[in-house]
């Protein structure tokens, strides 16, 4: 009955759009995700970011968002698993020598590597701020502990500036595999891209930068 | 020669990749090409050598050529890593050798793709794309009178943008220099330049279904959008045809009837 939907999704195209719009709402997640901590520099104390923190946790509705962006991150990375080992297929025996054409991008070129950086990250980022969140623990004060240590800081970093190279190539390219494409807007969405990469990625990065080398908030 | 004439011709070592049949391992052979003209065009400078391993009694290097003017897309070959040599917007039998220095190692290798097969040495089995084409890459008309020519109001753009489509000479290149050797160029031009024009309404749905499923049928790769097609295509046809498509089989996929 619904033999198109299922042929349309595992299509080379449908399984690209799928990433597409998967990924587009991960980046909408992280823009919210960033506007919210930076309740961390409101003030000296971080009672504000203890705020927004517990009025997060304190919703009923966070555990359905939260199966949502489970549902979202492991779509996205199962199907960028499927995708690249169908790539590797389409070409198992390579050049002996290869130079590019000029188009392929740092970001473009790292997609699956950066991904796998930033899903590490992922993972001790969860295991510091999901699983030792607890009753009355001071969030600002569990993050100035992780990040104040100099390999807790140094995760952050690397897992950003992988996060700033997925992200500058991902947007504009998600985009085309929508076939959202114009003469008018297509190149205003490349840059947008690469500035939308950097923000993120520099805006997260700030925490551990600031509480490694500033002490935070203390 | 004078002096002057020295410069005009220089000495190659070539590292050709030799393979006997579709399931020999096949491996690069080093030979030395001295004299080589640089007004010869690549194709030539393959022609010579050719002449020199008949002379010696050996098997020439099997190459594929025909018009060998740059239209017919039948030339192929990765040059030092570069689809049809380091030249944008050529195919392989317009590049010259004056692009070359005296002293250098060019390596030559086929186009890879597990869609594209070597056959033997460095020519491919690109019928792949004739597959393609023929799911759905064609208009069913049936052929008259021709009408009048304003008959068919087309906006000039459309017109133009179906043209520059439509340039496309299917040659492959855009699947060997793909990262993950997808056939999404030739592909979406062939869709494109029928999508553009009032006479591929009909069939426009139908077609770009069939052909996408044909395309991965095929075994070609998934594109990630880095764009090194268009970067490598002698004919410079653009990615927008690649977000056309993929609009115009979302389109099919979503919104039409087609498939049900």
């Amino acid at each position: 009955m619904l033999s198109w939907l299922s042929r349309t999704a595992s299509s080379s195209i449908g399984k690209k759009v799928l990433m597409a719009l998967t990924g587009l709402c991960l980046i909408g997640f992280l823009v919210v995700h960033l506007l919210g901590n930076l309740s961390f520099y409101a003030d000296a104390d971080g009672a504000a970011f203890d705020h927004y923190a517990e009025t997060l946790d304190s919703n009923p509705l966070l555990p359905i968002a939260e199966i949502g962006l489970l549902v979202l991150f492991v779509a996205h990375i199962a199907l960028a698993l499927r995708v690249t080992a169908q790539n590797r297929d389409a070409r198992k025996k390579g050049y002996a020598v290869r130079t590019d054409h000029g188009a392929r991008t740092p970001g473009s070129a790292t997609m699956m590597l950066t991904g796998l950086v930033i899903l590490v990250f992922l993972v001790v980022h969860l295991a510091h701020f999901r699983l030792q969140k607890a009753e009355g623990v001071s969030m600002a004060g569990l993050v100035r502990h992780e990040l104040g240590k100099p390999l807790g800081a140094g995760v952050y970093v690397v897992g950003m500036i992988a996060l700033a190279m997925h992200v500058s190539h991902a947007f504009q390219s998600a985009l085309q595999t929508l076939g959202i494409n114009h003469p008018k807007y297509t190149p205003l969405a490349r840059k947008f891209s690469l500035v939308l990469g950097v923000v993120l990625g520099l805006g997260f990065a700030t925490f551990p930068l600031y509480v490694f080398f500033l002490g935070g908030n203390a | 020669m004078s002096a002057h004439g020295s410069s005009d011709s220089i000495n190659l070592t070539l590292h050709v990749w030799r393979q006997s049949g579709p399931e020999d391992k096949g491996g690069f052979e080093v030979r030395r090409l001295n004299g080589v003209s640089t007004h010869m065009s690549f194709l030539e400078m393959l022609d010579v050598m050719n002449e020199q391993l008949v002379a010696e009694g050996r098997e020439p290097v099997a190459f594929d050529h025909d018009c060998r003017e740059g239209i017919c897309g039948m030339c192929s070959l990765v040059i030092n890593g570069q689809v049809h040599g380091p030249i944008p917007e050529i195919t392989t039998c317009q590049l010259h050798m004056r692009h070359f220095k005296d002293g250098d190692s060019i390596y030559i290798e086929p186009f890879r793709a597990g869609a594209f097969p070597v056959l033997r040495d460095l020519v491919v089995d690109r019928s792949a794309f004739d597959r393609i084409i023929a799911a759905g890459g064609y208009v069913s008309v049936a052929t008259g009178n021709p009408q009048d020519a304003n008959a068919l109001p087309i906006p000039k753009r459309n017109a133009d943008l179906a043209m520059d489509a439509a340039a496309c000479i299917g040659c492959g290149g855009c699947v060997a220099a793909c990262p993950n050797a997808a056939a999404m160029l030739f592909t979406s031009a062939k869709v494109s330049q029928m999508a553009l024009l009032p006479q591929g309404q009909p069939e426009r749905d139908r077609r770009v279904l069939a052909m996408v499923q044909q395309m991965d049928a095929e075994g070609f790769g998934n594109c990630t959008n880095e764009f090194e097609c268009m970067a490598a295509c002698p004919k410079g046809i653009d990615v927008s045809n690649i977000a056309r498509m993929n609009r115009e089989y979302l389109r099919a996929s979503m919104c039409s009837a087609e498939g049900a």
